[in-house]
């Protein structure tokens, strides 16, 4: 106990005295512009997206970390944090510059060679937040002089990239609502865009656009309209399985009532891509509200658990696809999609988008018109699909966090593979009858629960997106949750809840090189290059989601360190 | 051990954040002088038919008081202090109760429950809502460190419908728990610190 309070009492201290602090700021001149952002899949020097690119890929081109000498990768430093909790960021790099972020909001821009801080931004946190699964943060973006963040009391705020200092805040959605930010921002052509989490809260969820310059709302693009979200009485998944619904319930359900689109949910939880020729943002929706009791809410339960496109400009409708309708598993769409020339079912190339699913399938589309081509083996075992939950439980695979939760794939250009971080935990699935709370409280409409005796385990695996078979795949100790990257160097880099950061032979899955971090490797690795040096970087602060250890630090790899 | 020192701190920290602004510690220390007889001194209440209030989530302290307010929880005995208690009056309290020290209960857990207890925890994924080490998060509770009959008492009553304030969550995680399971849970959770 005494010891408790010791470090409660100097964590308080150090808080205190980083919001009082008169920091370094960065000495050279921040100024990102869309031409670079643009162009980033295409340069080494910068990380300047979550995923790389606005097509998602997850791909770095920079090889001079490879196959041939990942093994003499050493740590080239350690920045440690001050919050000891769940770390899922993606940091941005700018010309030397990594700006990372940890739970809580708290914003830390340091030097990308030697780890020294320039300066850290702490969100005054309102009275209010209300978010499920841990208070993540995954990043930010930069764009100008300016670092955009979204947080936890559902604002977004802009910083100065080279101080800190806050420029402007604005308030998302109303947290006592059930929304909350955890994602990175994306900034295209002066809006930032941003979605938003509370699929478990009864939100009704969107992605907005705000102007770059002075938070002001451009647009929003609810992922429930208000007519047609009964959608088509759909019977089967994307895939063909009937789901077991009682469609003439739900539509005697839903002539007595349809106002509950208010509550529909449909969260946003990760980085739209951005397809610059069309104009269109690429998103995937999450779960209806509440998740697994679907009586309060007859139909298809329009745009949760869909593939979605909209116009960037107006930010109005252009085409989804959903992957299950009616969801009563929570097994929703979270996984960024990713831009990429797919083959169409006559063998023609053509502009697709894909996604990895909890489901376990990579989803295969058609950028025209949504339409789904294809979908790729199960990457990890199915069963009893599409079992309706029981107050009692019902076990069915794959459990609640897939598949493919939040995790960003990693997609390798000249292999034509997607590579996946997959989750294997058996669950059954709980309902329980349960009215609109009111927004302040979680609202699952039921609960999933491990299976004790069955073992949980995760897989990464290299998917083929013109055939749907799996390349390869390579299993891991512990369900995986957090961020690929694939390498011109043929790696592909991902950690595991035990602390291990490794890196695969992105054409085999061999194991090539591997480091213990000493807490949860959960966050989304990046890569750059400064003075002709190529670096990784990791953070490792364990996850909320899965319990693993948690910790504060961005490790920051070299060769030879 | 060294993870639950970690999240207690930041559980500290965050009570401490949350002070700042719309709510009112002093405020509410003067609001809170008529808790101790059941709450104890700082929330730390001795008696463990009353639950240890240090250190909960502010944000589930104001939504508990509003439901035993307006009828969604019933607890006859927390009826007097509620009858002309503001929204601003319980603010001011969940930020004092959530900014005090909880203090070890005086119930002696036994070691091999509260294994099977976490064993069922782990099951139950209850970390994905109350967070590691359950120091809870916004309108989900801590239920670290509170006492075994009070932890008892509420998971029997969300099994038997008795208390419903959860949104149909508790109900479905509990509708699964044998006696014998709540029994572990209790002995697991009253232990965390």
């Amino acid at each position: 106990m005494k010891t408790s309070h010791a470090l409660a009492g100097g964590f308080a201290f150090a808080i205190a005295l980083a919001a009082t602090s008169p920091f370094a700021q960065v000495a050279k001149k921040i100024n990102v512009t869309q031409p670079q952002l643009t162009a980033a899949g295409g340069q080494a020097a910068n990380w300047l997206h979550t995923n790389g690119n606005y097509a998602q890929t997850r791909y770095y081109p920079g090889k001079a970390i490879n196959t041939g000498n990942v093994g003499k990768l050493k740590v080239a430093f350690v920045f440690q944090t001050e919050v000891v909790e769940s770390m899922e960021t993606a940091p941005i790099v700018v010309n030397g510059v990594m700006y990372l972020t940890t739970s809580y909001n708290h914003v830390y821009a340091i030097d990308a060679v030697t780890g020294r801080q320039f300066w850290h931004y702490k969100h005054k946190m309102g009275p209010v937040t209300t978010f499920c699964c841990g208070p993540n943060n995954r990043g930010v973006a930069v764009y100008g002089g300016k670092v955009f963040m979204g947080t936890l009391d559902a604002k977004l705020v802009a910083l100065d990239a080279r101080t800190g200092a806050l420029l402007w805040e604005t308030q998302i959605a109303d947290p006592e609502k059930g929304y909350s930010e955890t994602m990175a921002p994306t900034v295209i052509d002066n809006k930032v865009l941003i979605g938003t989490n509370g699929g478990e809260y009864g939100v009704r969820g969107f992605v907005k656009a705000f102007g770059a310059d002075d938070g002001k709302l451009l647009w929003t693009f609810y992922t429930i309209p208000e007519n047609g979200h009964e959608g088509v009485w759909a019977e089967n998944d994307a895939t063909g399985r009937n789901m077991k619904r009682d469609i003439a319930a739900e539509k005697a359900a839903l002539a007595k009532d349809s106002s509950f689109y208010q509550t529909l949910g449909g969260g946003v939880w990760m980085n739209p891509s951005v397809d610059l020729k069309s104009r269109t943002v690429w998103f995937v929706a999450g779960n209806p509200s509440p998740d697994l009791y679907g009586a309060e809410r007859p139909g298809d339960n329009l745009y949760t658990n869909s593939l979605v496109a909209i116009d960037l400009d107006k930010g109005s409708y252009k085409c989804h696809s959903q992957y299950i309708a009616h969801d009563v598993w929570d097994l929703d769409a979270v996984s960024p999609p990713i831009l990429v020339d797919v083959k169409n079912k006559s063998g023609k190339m053509v502009p697709g988008v894909i996604h990895g699913g909890k489901t376990g399938h990579v989803y295969v589309h058609d950028r025209k018109d949504c339409s789904l081509i294809r979908f790729s083996q199960a990457m990890i075992p199915q069963e009893n699909m599409w079992v309706l939950p029981t107050a009692e439980g019902a076990r069915m695979l794959p459990g609640a966090n897939g598949g493919v939760e939040w995790s960003p794939m990693a997609y390798v250009a000249g292999s034509r593979l997607a590579i996946a971080l997959n989750l294997h935990q058996p669950m059954t699935y709980h309902v329980e009858a349960a009215k609109y709370p009111g927004g302040s409280k979680l609202w699952l409409g039921g609960a999933f629960k491990a299976i004790a005796s069955e073992k949980q385990w995760g897989r990464v695996a290299a998917v083929n997106i013109d055939t749907g078979k799996i390349a390869w795949k390579h299993d891991t100790a512990q369900p995986l949750i957090g961020g690929g990257l694939a390498t011109a160097g043929g790696l592909f880099f991902f950690g595991e809840g035990n602390g291990s950061f490794n890196a695969l032979d992105s054409k085999t899955g061999k194991k090539l090189w591997s480091f213990q971090c000493g807490a949860g490797a959960n966050a989304m690795p990046v890569s750059y290059t400064t003075g002709k040096k190529q670096y990784i970087a990791m953070g490792c602060g364990g996850n909320t989601q899965l319990d693993f250890k948690r910790g504060n630090s961005v490790f920051v790899f070299a060769l030879g360190g | 051990m060294r993870l639950n020192f970690s999240v207690a701190a930041i559980a500290l920290f965050c009570a401490t954040a949350g002070s700042a602004y719309a709510q009112d510690v002093d405020a509410g220390r003067r609001r809170a002088e008529a808790c101790v007889a059941c709450h104890g001194p700082g929330g730390n209440s001795t008696d463990p038919q009353y639950p240890i209030l240090a250190a909960q989530t502010a944000r589930y302290l104001y939504l508990q008081l509003k439901d035993f307010k307006e009828g969604r929880r019933a607890e006859p005995r927390m009826d007097p202090f509620l009858a002309g208690m503001t929204r601003e009056d319980m603010f001011d309290l969940a930020a004092f109760f959530a900014a005090q020290r909880p203090r070890p209960g005086a119930f002696k857990a036994d070691p091999a429950r509260a294994a099977r207890g976490k064993a069922k925890a782990d099951e139950v994924l209850c970390t994905m809502c109350h967070l590691g080490g359950f120091i809870g998060q916004n309108e989900i509770p801590r239920v670290a460190g509170q006492h075994y009959a009070y932890v008892v008492k509420q998971m029997r009553d969300f099994k038997a419908g008795r208390r419903t304030n959860d949104a149909g969550n508790m109900a479905s995680v509990s509708r699964t728990l044998t006696e014998s399971d709540i029994e572990d849970l209790a002995h697991y959770l009253s232990g965390l610190y």
